[in-house]
């Protein structure tokens, strides 16, 4: 592989230079290279276990590492951009008995609102509520959280994660626990919010046709990144195949009109 | 009997106390640490040993310390082991009052006193335990206000904590730490056995009757002034224990309020 060297690059969401993780001497990242240019929407895809979940963590600092280097808008130490970054984990399991309502989950999040229990429900939506209107959980604010349907649940994660305007958003399997319908209706509404808010999503996904539509780039991992590009490019018979295994079909685009 | 020293400094100590412990008890009966709580108490039967080994008038010290190191033993071993965290606490509940019973086996002529540590006995609860109970009040009560959005953050999904910026480890410590220091001086009131109530039962009475985090919070703080205030008022009338009472307040406490819930939904 080329030694390329990785400056600072304005451009650049995130970079990565050779990340390796190991869990009890199994490593699960083995060197991942990665450069995001801002302003798109990109894919992670691969199989179980090949390291989507860790590398995400990575970028948000939740999982250390043992060697390599990530960059997020070109700052090494993530804590100083994590004000930038809207998170939104894989099926995130509330305790079914916390009655945190939306609209107090909600308030969590922005500055303006960090004294929310003193505030009247009139006041917490006047400064939500803007960033509510195109994800659509406006009737959902009176509703604890942790007994909503997995798509109201995604809805109100991704009001959460886009409240305080990020340039950055990180999705983890976003649509687990959602119904085919719903996940179309999901992908769109990013779709829209990423042309919208002009900001860079890295979303790792199962779904192929999902991604096949909505990500400009695709970055196919197993340990390390087996291959990268365009969709239509990535996503071809030899390339799943190195990324999957030998078990892998080549991805069938289908036009429904 | 409002007159009576000790009914006013077991009535302070209750009002302090009780809407303490049941703001404390709503994150944590939310994060699963009922347990925990009641694993720490447990520890303080070898602190009260220690203490009356050591020949202390006041073994409140030796108890929150004991306490301490088997709340962050807990902590580390949770992170360092496999272990599941309840077989952890098991563990320790289980050797701690085994060290303390037979601490205290050795030192026969304390057996008397024991009983009070047990079950709580507003008889010792002196100036000092008043006191303590007060400053408590205003620095654990400040500080869960003043970082009510990380507590409720962590208590929510601590990964998302953590991206919002919430030091969670600190945090986690930090709530380990008020938590042991609000047991520990509780059980002059309520008792080892029992200290672990007035954390669960108010909180989870006003589950029952909340609609979301704020409510709760402000119908349990309620619950706990009426729960230990109320308890140890009937305790003098009826001339009966006052941990008990307390206990037993607040446990009709919560089948009211869970009655009237369901009345209300159908």
């Amino acid at each position: 592989m080329p030694t390329e060297s990785i400056a600072m690059h304005p451009s650049l969401a995130v970079e990565v230079r050779d990340l390796r993780v190991s869990f009890d001497n199994t490593s699960v990242l083995r060197g991942v290279n990665l450069r995001v240019p801002q302003g798109q929407i990109v894919a992670l895809i691969g199989p179980n276990g090949s390291g989507k979940t860790t590398l995400l963590r990575c970028l948000l600092g939740l999982q250390k590492f043992s060697e390599g280097e990530v960059k997020i808008f070109g700052e090494r130490d993530v804590k100083k951009v994590l004000p930038r970054i809207g998170y939104v984990p894989q099926r995130l399991a509330l305790e079914r008995s916390f009655i945190l309502s939306v609209r107090e989950f909600l308030a969590l999040r922005l500055r303006e609102t960090r004294h929310w229990f003193f505030h009247s429900h009139k006041q917490l939506d006047a400064l939500i509520r803007p960033a509510l209107v195109q994800i659509g959980v406006e009737d959902l604010l009176d509703r604890p959280i942790a007994q909503l349907s997995g798509g109201q649940l995604q809805r109100v994660l991704i009001a959460f994660a886009l409240l305080r305007k990020p340039d950055l958003l990180l999705l983890d399997e976003p649509t687990a626990g959602v119904d085919t319908p719903g996940e179309e209706t999901f992908y769109d509404l990013i779709a829209s919010v990423q042309r919208q808010h002009k900001l860079t999503v890295i979303l790792v996904s199962h779904d192929l046709s999902m991604v096949y539509s909505h990500a400009s780039r695709v970055y196919a991992l197993n340990g390390v990144i087996c291959c990268e590009g365009p969709p239509e490019q990535v996503m071809n018979a030899e390339s799943l195949k190195q990324a999957y295994g030998i078990h892998a079909t080549p991805y069938h685009h289908h036009h429904v009109h | 009997m409002f007159t009576e020293p000790f009914m006013q400094r077991a009535l302070l100590a209750a009002l302090f106390l009780g809407p303490l412990c049941a703001f404390m008890g709503v994150f944590v009966t939310a994060r699963r640490m009922a347990f925990f709580s009641d694993t720490i108490s447990h520890a303080a039967l070898t602190g009260v040993a220690l203490g009356f080994w050591f020949g202390l008038a006041d073994p409140t010290w030796p108890m929150v310390a004991v306490s301490l190191l088997v709340a962050f033993g807990i902590m580390w071993l949770r992170e360092n082991t496999d272990l599941l965290t309840d077989t952890i606490m098991a563990l320790l509940l289980s050797a701690s009052v085994a060290v303390g019973v037979i601490i205290l086996s050795l030192l026969k002529e304390f057996r008397g006193e024991l009983h009070s540590y047990l079950f709580g006995d507003i008889l010792y609860i002196g100036p000092q335990e008043v006191w303590l109970a007060a400053a408590l009040f205003g620095f654990v009560g400040t500080l869960l206000f003043l970082q009510l959005t990380s507590v409720t953050l962590l208590t929510a999904h601590e990964d998302m904590a953590q991206v919002c910026g919430v030091p969670v480890q600190r945090m986690n410590y930090l709530f380990v730490l008020v938590l042991t220091l609000v047991v520990a001086l509780t059980i002059r009131l309520l008792g080892i056995i029992l200290v672990t109530a007035l954390i669960v039962i108010p909180p989870a009475a006003a589950r029952a009757a909340s609609r979301n985090l704020r409510q709760q919070i402000v119908l349990s703080l309620i619950f706990g002034v009426v729960g230990s205030v109320g308890g140890t008022l009937l305790s003098y009338q009826l001339d009966v224990p006052c941990g008990p009472t307390i206990v037993l307040t607040s446990v009709v406490l919560f089948i009211a309020t869970l009655v009237i819930g369901r009345l209300r939904r159908t």
